[in-house]
């Protein structure tokens, strides 16, 4: 037999999991809910992208000689009590809610990832440190240190950056909306991680016992292909659909912070905002409510829907 | 031993213990077993459940799990210690000279990852081959174990095909890259009969086909009667007996050895005979007795056996059939 060597990175794993993927792919159409789910996640993400070029109104610009108005062809969801156009800023808070949901899911995702394999893998003292960490997180309740860690930092951070300003006359400094973002970001991350640190080590701690690991160190196979294309094919299943879960969860969770004031500061559309200030007048003018809440309602049930059917997908062994 | 003899064992096992740590402290599970295997040759190593047999081929390719370590004795391979070579260099020869087929054919393999993948991984990573070579190298194996229609089979995944099938491929992946030693876990105790005699003449005829040596656990007598050269048999964690299959089948030594021998029911019992048994359990690991592990369950146990632990000594003029067993030994010093 010839050798022809055509790819020269033996056991580069990159086109191995492309065949778990387009299976994947095969067994997902087949999911009627997960294509719905999967079809609005897409129409909102599009949204979210190109809603400058979708919205025929700034989401700030008020009219304040059409305020309050019901739905209608000029102003789809209305308009709210300055005037501004409601569909415009379900759009704009679009934007925030998918970047919320995606930085702070990256974030309790790499943190969660990393200390949950570590526990697993390297086992005590590392996973008892590391589990104490986990349950000390979700012992404390999640507005409580979300509220604490916005009313004990914000005001702090906001008075340095003045300083900072009125020091150095940088521009950079005045930004305040970054410290929205950031004390939002990193307060939802610190309470979203711990899931998934839980999920990973369980995942690492059943795998690394099976009979295939040990098989697959028998065949001489390194460390990291071992990790790459037996351990984490097999965690990722329920690692995807806790992901999938988790970006609805953490759209709502902003939302929720929003709602209680803690969240991203007005005149930044969230849609949690935008309930909070329907809520007042909802009995006069219910579209201020219903709007972001049937969007935000709409968003957290398909990321559910994708959820359940990726993780039926990446199952090879399911029924369908 | 000569340096010839020395030359001709594909596998030499000295003197290797493996000890479990556990909580109610070490206990000794594989004490001292000696065996080789030598080129071309079919070693049977046979013992109830939880003599060690797995554990021990486990250790000769440092796979044991976190808790359970070698304590002492080696296992030169093709004239390298596998306990001392490094990590690296071991890599090469799991999966590369020394295959493996393992018990669960159900569970051995990646439930992810389409079988034709998992056939080609070793000959990606060993033999450096490109994917299309690797793909028809594997279509080969998989026709060399007699699965129909293997291009069609490369791409089921474990779970879409039976458990003979599975232990087809289970074979295919530990013969891909040509190994000098194949070391066969029980391969057929989780499928039926058929089947299993189906694999074992599959053994067989790949074994005078590649020239390779093979050792193959089971607890299964009467399957290695029709298999093996040589026979190791294993009780306690020791090598209680070692013999040419012919010699162990008619003229058995050790007491255990006997007694799983009378075991084995045939047609010719009477229908509403007891099956004979060996009376007793195995002792625990850690709980082992001071002197023969078989003493307190054997026929013939005398006094010296409770004290002293017998050494695997020749029994036979030539040498090449050898038990560890006193009583045995008497047997040949009067004879």
């Amino acid at each position: 037999m010839t050798l022809v060597q055509t790819n020269p990175t033996i056991g580069d794993e990159q086109d191995r999991p492309v065949n778990l993927w387009r299976d994947a792919w095969h067994r997902l159409k087949r999911n009627k809910l997960a294509i719905f789910g999967l079809g609005i996640i897409v129409l909102l993400a599009f949204v979210a992208i190109f809603g400058p070029y979708l919205t025929p109104y700034d989401f700030l610009s008020q009219d304040l000689q059409a305020r309050n108005q019901a739905p209608s062809l000029s102003h789809l969801f209305g308009t709210d009590d300055l005037g501004r156009d409601v569909f415009s800023r379900v759009v704009y808070g679009s934007r925030t809610a998918f970047l919320v949901a995606i930085v702070v899911t990256a974030i309790a995702l790499s943190i969660g990832t990393a200390l949950g394999a570590v526990a697993g893998f390297f086992g005590d003292p590392y996973d008892r440190v590391i589990m104490w960490l986990t349950d000390m997180t979700m012992s404390v309740p999640n507005l409580l240190l979300v509220v604490v860690i916005n009313a004990s930092l914000k005001t702090p951070i906001a008075r340095w950056m003045e300083a900072q300003y009125m020091a150095t006359l940088n521009p950079f400094y005045r930004e305040t909306i970054w410290i929205d973002f950031l004390l939002v970001f990193g307060s939802m991350a610190l309470i979203s991680w711990p899931p998934y640190a839980r999920l990973v080590r369980a995942q690492v701690l059943s795998i690394r016992s099976r009979p295939y690991i040990t098989a697959a160190m028998a065949l001489g196979l390194s460390n990291r292909i071992i990790m790459m294309r037996y351990v984490v094919p097999n965690a990722l299943g329920p690692l995807i659909v806790a992901v999938s879960a988790g970006l609805g969860t953490a759209m709502v969770l902003e939302s929720a912070f929003s709602f209680l004031g803690v969240g991203v500061n007005p005149p930044t559309p969230s849609w949690g905002n935008m309930i909070s200030d329907g809520l007042r007048v909802w009995q006069h003018y219910p579209h201020l409510l219903a709007a972001p809440a049937a969007v935000l309602g709409l968003a957290s049930v398909a990321f559910s829907f994708l959820g359940d059917g990726l993780n039926d997908a990446l199952n090879p062994r399911g029924t369908k | 031993m000569t340096a010839q003899n020395t030359r001709e064992r594909l596998l030499d096992v000295k003197g290797l213990s493996v000890e479990i740590d556990g909580r109610g402290g070490r206990a000794v599970v594989v004490d001292g077993i000696d065996l080789h295997v030598t080129r071309g040759e079919t070693l049977g190593v046979v013992g109830e459940s939880g003599c060690g047999k797995s554990l021990t081929m486990l250790s000769l390719m440092r796979l044991l799990p976190n808790k359970i370590k070698v304590t002492k004795g080696s296992a030169d391979f093709d004239g390298q210690d596998l306990q001392k070579m490094s990590a690296r260099a071991l890599r090469k020869v799991r999966g590369g000279d020394i295959g493996f087929v393992f018990q669960d054919p159900m569970t051995s393999l990646n439930p992810v990852m389409k079988v034709g993948d998992q056939i080609c991984e070793p000959l990606l990573y060993h033999r450096g081959m490109s994917r299309q070579d690797a793909r028809k190298r594997a279509v080969e194996l998989l026709r060399l174990v007699g699965i129909p229609g293997p291009e069609e089979r490369l791409n089921a995944y474990p779970h879409e095909l039976s458990g003979g099938m599975r232990q087809r491929v289970m074979i295919a992946i530990g013969l891909a890259c040509d190994p000098k030693l194949l070391i066969a876990d029980e391969p057929t105790t989780a499928l039926d009969v058929t089947i299993q005699a189906q694999i074992v003449d599959l053994v067989k005829q790949l074994r005078a086909k590649l020239g390779m040596s093979v050792v193959w656990i089971t607890h299964d007598l009467a399957l290695i009667a029709g298999l093996a050269d040589r026979v190791v048999v294993l009780y306690a964690g020791t090598v209680v007996e070692d013999a040419p299959v012919d010699a162990l089948f008619a003229n058995p030594s050790h007491p255990y050895t006997r007694g799983l021998l009378a075991s084995i029911p045939t047609l010719s019992d009477a229908p509403a005979a007891r099956l004979s048994s060996i009376g007793g359990t195995p002792p625990e690991p850690g709980r082992r007795p001071p002197g023969c592990p078989f003493a307190p369950r054997c026929p013939v146990a005398m006094d010296i056996c409770r004290k002293e632990v017998p050494k695997l000594e020749p029994i036979s003029s030539e040498g090449s059939h050898r038990a560890a067993c006193f009583a045995a030994h008497k047997a040949l010093k009067a004879a």
